[in-house]
């Protein structure tokens, strides 16, 4: 490529002229020429030699690339020349591509990107999916006869049984206590993911069936770990739940299954409840569409476990696997991706603004340029060039945003969505961020440069756009610009400040409780040891009897599950109320010992608290909250009722206060929906239940005590002495159990809200250009019309009506968009009113006063005029 | 932007000092001054090129790899570059030659008085 060897040809072609002309001159001398004759005329005779070496040039150049050359060198000094101006852009850049790219990581890797097994477009779940006038529901969740069903009648797909979830139990090597999560999987369940063990093999149909003999899977890590990879793991035991389980295969290295486990054991047997996952891979060739039709084909077979039910239709459907998978984390990602893309776009429009104003202060050199013979499209293209250079170091710098970005989004985020955790930067991603800042170089340098290269050369001259009066036509295209960043504006604060609504009205919640100096511990009763209910019982209220003794502690109980979070429900049957299918008596449903109600010192609206009495051989007793007594017994009195749970049937001696619960499970036409509510809900002594409650969930020991310390102190010596092998999770204040049951909304709130102070912030400065603009290039008129005498104040005051005018249409219009966003953020925030007055009251409000202040301020200017000067110049 | 020159804008009539330069370049290797030397010599000095305009034209002829260059030391005993035919060049030659004979007699005709 001769242009990258520039230097050493001119060098060569220079020294080729200088000895022609030096051949020369020895010619002319011998033909008795004087010295200055022949030097003159080898001069003459050669000609110019700075023409010839032109057009040697020419001849030599890649015309476009030394073109472009020219460009970018001419930018970048006019990049040093304007310093705190392209700062200004590439800083804003910079943040608005690494938020872009950051959040683009995040939805890629978690909804974008296949599942890391094999042909995962032909992975499914089997979803149970119902029809009813309340609407259409479908869950990926089945009970065990919609599995049989499955299994016995589904030939178009390879599919296995799960349990949805995977606990985290004690396992114990060498005598240490430990958590590990285990998840118990159906035969088959590998083979139909696609991942085979590495080491022995996966389960045998004999294996997961009632009664089958104790065996487990183990990961690869759990097994480097325990093991130290040794092949001879296979056959040996491990002591999970207090149960010897033999080790029959080993997992591929990375393999984690579909719950992050790092054991597996047989599921034996799918029973009641819709506690299931099925995963199925549809044969080869065959599509879902094929697959669904086969499962609709099954009619009413899986729902045998179900109360015939005429008003509801059901069916098995097949989702995606990964659909299903992400079905929680989608609306939020989406969301916050559709809220980054508001902010880059209004960037773009307000760099675009800042450049167009720029652009009418260059039009004199444009106009000089276009004068000497420079082509529109030799203008644009050099205008276009500084965009880009603007762009792409803009864009580098937001790679280096977006890592930072992507780890605080992490850090901040990973607790609530555990899936972020695994999610890093890839070249894909640093691929979008510099395809973007590209993108964004055409959408903000296009159109300023192509307005530019539209000046009338000879106006711009002659007249020079700052003298005459008022430039017309490009603010019609500025007003519109920012005129749609201030709508954009508006739709992203009316979404943030919903979810602030949101957040604000979850804090404000009465808990029903008091939470102060409330401290928790929590163990795992997954263990062999704790089969029998008086075994369990005997535990509680031997830690509990010695917590009462410990001083520093004020109340102590356990409890199943704890305020503001999320409770095991089931349904009831209310003795005196028609059973109706339509909505069946479910509710929330809690074991507690005595002192439970005390120790958290929540009140009672009628009759008494459960107590030592309720012993095992006593009448079978239950409290049960003001929302079941509101629902329930229609708010009349509840004491002496009888409610029935499989087959207990339990007399209702209290109505307590209720207390605030994170949602799941099931909502109701009565409550208010969202995050956290006051569900009807049960509340039963441990000492009356069988083993199928009290091992439900994990139990949950509670003091009052005067300190953290004191508290964890206490808790610990009072377990460990009832049973020193029980794994103890960490010690948490009640305000801590509070904080994340709203972890969710306070992040997006975060999240959103700064993106909307961004959004207001990049408003305000491209109103205030604007309007700086305007006032700076009707300088002259201001000063003849103030030279007339008219009054500053009038003059201010039109400037200024214009700025917010336009904030105002802005506004309106950004209203407007606003119902469909804000949909957005209602879909991935539950309880949210799309409609709130107060928010939308705010941020007109706001807007309002940031449009005067923006347009003020370079207003001001007009009073310090001089009329003289001005008229002068 | 400028574009490429025109192929054709040797100083002389279209693609003449392209055709002189190689016919002079077909007796043997020669630098730029004694190229433009001898075809002023073999013109009886009636096509008097300014030698400048010889260089941009050998450097087109190089380019099409009609003639190449290499540096060696002149008569006088001074570093200059030597341009020497190609067989292309040769080829191209002929080709020149054959056109420019044609056109040479059809102009003569017409200029033919008389006729």
């Amino acid at each position: 490529m001769k242009w990258v060897r520039r230097s050493a040809l001119d060098r060569e072609r220079d020294e080729e002229i200088a000895a022609h002309l030096a051949e020369a001159i020895d010619h002319y001398k011998a033909q008795g020429m004087s010295e200055t004759d022949a030097i003159r005329t080898a001069r003459l005779r050669f000609g110019n030699p700075r023409a010839y070496r032109e057009k040697v040039d020419d001849m030599n150049r890649l015309p476009v690339v030394d073109v472009l050359a020219r460009d970018l060198r001419y930018a970048l000094r006019r990049l040093r020349q304007a310093p705190a101006f392209n700062a200004t852009v590439i800083v804003t850049l910079a943040l608005v591509i690494g938020a872009t790219s950051a959040v683009f990581s995040l939805a890629d890797a978690i909804l974008l990107r296949p599942l890391p097994l094999p042909e995962p477009h032909r992975l499914a779940v089997v979803s149970f999916k119902r029809v009813s006038a309340a609407g259409e529901f479908v869950g990926p969740s089945v009970d065990g006869a919609m599995w049989a069903a499955v299994r016995d009648h589904a030939t178009l797909i390879d599919s296995a049984v799960s349990i949805w979830g995977s606990p985290s139990v004690s396992l114990i090597v060498a005598g240490s206590p430990s958590f590990v999560r285990t998840q118990q999987i159906g035969d088959g369940y590998f083979r139909v993911l696609g991942v085979a063990p590495i080491l022995g093999r996966e389960f045998s149909s004999e294996e997961a069936r009632p009664g089958g003999p104790p065996v487990a899977i183990l990961s690869f890590e759990f097994w480097q770990r325990v093991f130290q990879g040794r092949a001879d793991a296979i056959g040996q035991p491990v002591l999970l739940r207090g149960e010897p389980f033999t080790v029959v295969g080993v997992m591929p290295e990375g393999f984690e299954g579909l719950a992050e486990s790092a054991v597996w054991t047989p599921l034996r047997g799918a029973g009641q409840g819709l506690n299931y996952m099925v995963v199925a891979r549809a044969r080869e060739g065959v599509t879902f569409e094929q697959a669904n039709a086969e499962l609709a084909a099954l009619r009413e077979t899986p729902f045998a476990m179900l109360r015939p039910n005429a008003t509801t239709k059901r069916s098995l459907v097949l989702t995606p696997l990964q659909d299903a998978l992400v079905a929680t984390v989608r609306q939020p990602l989406v969301m916050l991706g559709w809220a980054v893309a508001a902010v880059l776009l209004i960037a773009c429009v307000n760099i675009a603004a800042l450049l167009m104003a720029r652009s009418v202060s260059r039009s004199k050199e444009v106009a000089t340029r276009m004068a000497l013979g420079g082509s529109r499209i030799a203008v644009v293209r050099q205008l276009m060039i500084e965009s880009l250079v603007v762009a792409l170091i803009g864009g580098a710098a937001g790679v280096l945003v977006a890592f930072a970005g992507l780890e605080a989004l992490k850090a901040i985020g990973e607790t609530t969505f555990s899936q972020w955790a695994r999610v890093t930067l890839d070249a894909r991603t640093i691929a979008v961020s510099l395809g973007l800042s590209g993108l964004t170089s055409v959408l903000f340098g296009l159109l300023p440069a192509w307005q530019t290269s539209r000046i009338d050369v000879q106006a711009a001259l002659a007249g020079g756009g700052s003298r005459s009066i008022a430039g017309g036509s490009s603010h019609v295209l500025r007003r519109l610009l920012v005129g749609a960043e201030v709508a954009l504006g508006v739709v992203m604060l009316v979404g943030g400040g919903l979810l602030l609504r949101q957040f604000m009205f979850l804090q404000s919640l009465d808990p029903g409780f008091t939470p102060d100096r409330l401290y928790s511990i929590s163990t795992s009763l997954q263990d062999a040891r704790y089969r029998d209910p008086a075994v369990i019982n005997q535990l509680f209220s031997s830690s509990i009897e010695r917590l009462h003794h410990t001083p520093g502690i004020e109340a102590a109980a356990v409890s199943q599950g704890l305020p503001y979070q999320r409770l095991l429900n089931v349904v009831f049957r209310v003795e005196g109320r028609p059973d109706d299918d339509a909505q069946p008596p479910i509710a929330n449903v809690a074991y507690i010992t005595p002192g439970f109600f005390q120790t958290f010192g929540i009140a009672f609206k009628e009759g008494r608290a459960i107590d030592d009495r309720d012993r095992v051989n006593m009448p079978s007793v239950a409290v049960v909250n003001e929302t079941f007594r509101q629902i329930y017994f229609k708010g009349e009195a509840a004491i002496g009722r009888r409610i029935r749970y499989a087959n207990l049937t339990m007399e209702v001696v209290g109505v307590s206060r209720d207390v605030q619960q994170f949602a799941g499970g099931f909502t109701l036409p009565q409550m208010r929906r969202g995050p956290i509510v006051t569900s009807p809900t049960v509340y039963l002594p441990a000492a009356q239940l069988d083993r199928g409650l009290l091992t439900a969930f994990s139990p949950v020991w509670t003091v009052r005590a005067r300190s953290a310390a004191d508290a964890a102190a206490a808790l610990t010596a009072a377990i460990t002495a009832a049973d020193p092998l029980l794994p103890l999770g960490p010690l948490r204040a009640m305000e801590q159990v509070i904080g994340e049951s709203m972890a969710q909304p306070r992040l997006l709130m975060l999240l959103v809200g700064t993106l909307a102070v961004a959004a207001l912030l990049l408003s305000a400065i491209g109103l205030h250009g604007l309007i700086t603009h305007i006032v700076s290039e009707r300088t002259r008129e201001f000063g003849i019309r103030l030279a007339l005498g008219a009054p500053t104040g009038k003059i201010v005051r039109a400037v200024v009506q214009s700025g917010v005018a336009l904030a105002a249409i802005g506004a309106l219009v950004g209203v407007g968009l606003s119902f469909p966003a804000s949909s957005l953020v209602a879909a991935s925030v539950p309880n949210l009113s799309t409609r709130d007055l107060p928010t939308y009251l705010s941020v007109a409000v706001l807007l309002v006063i940031v449009a005067l202040v923006s347009s003020l301020f370079p207003t001001l200017r007009i009073a310090r005029l001089d009329p003289v000067k001005i008229l002068r110049e | 932007m400028r574009r490429r020159p025109n192929t054709r804008d040797g100083d002389l009539l279209g693609g003449t000092l392209d055709m002189l330069i190689l016919q002079t370049l077909k007796t043997g290797p020669a630098h730029g001054f004694a190229i433009a030397q001898s075809v002023a010599h073999r013109s009886d000095e009636v096509l008097l090129v300014e030698e400048g305009s010889l260089y941009p034209a050998l450097h087109r002829l190089e380019d099409r790899g009609w003639i190449s260059a290499r540096w060696g030391v002149s008569e006088n005993n001074r570093r200059a570059k030597f341009y020497t035919i190609t067989g292309r060049g040769r080829k191209q030659l002929a080709a020149e030659a054959t056109r420019w004979i044609q056109l040479a007699t059809a102009v003569a005709r017409v200029m033919e008085p008389g006729s």
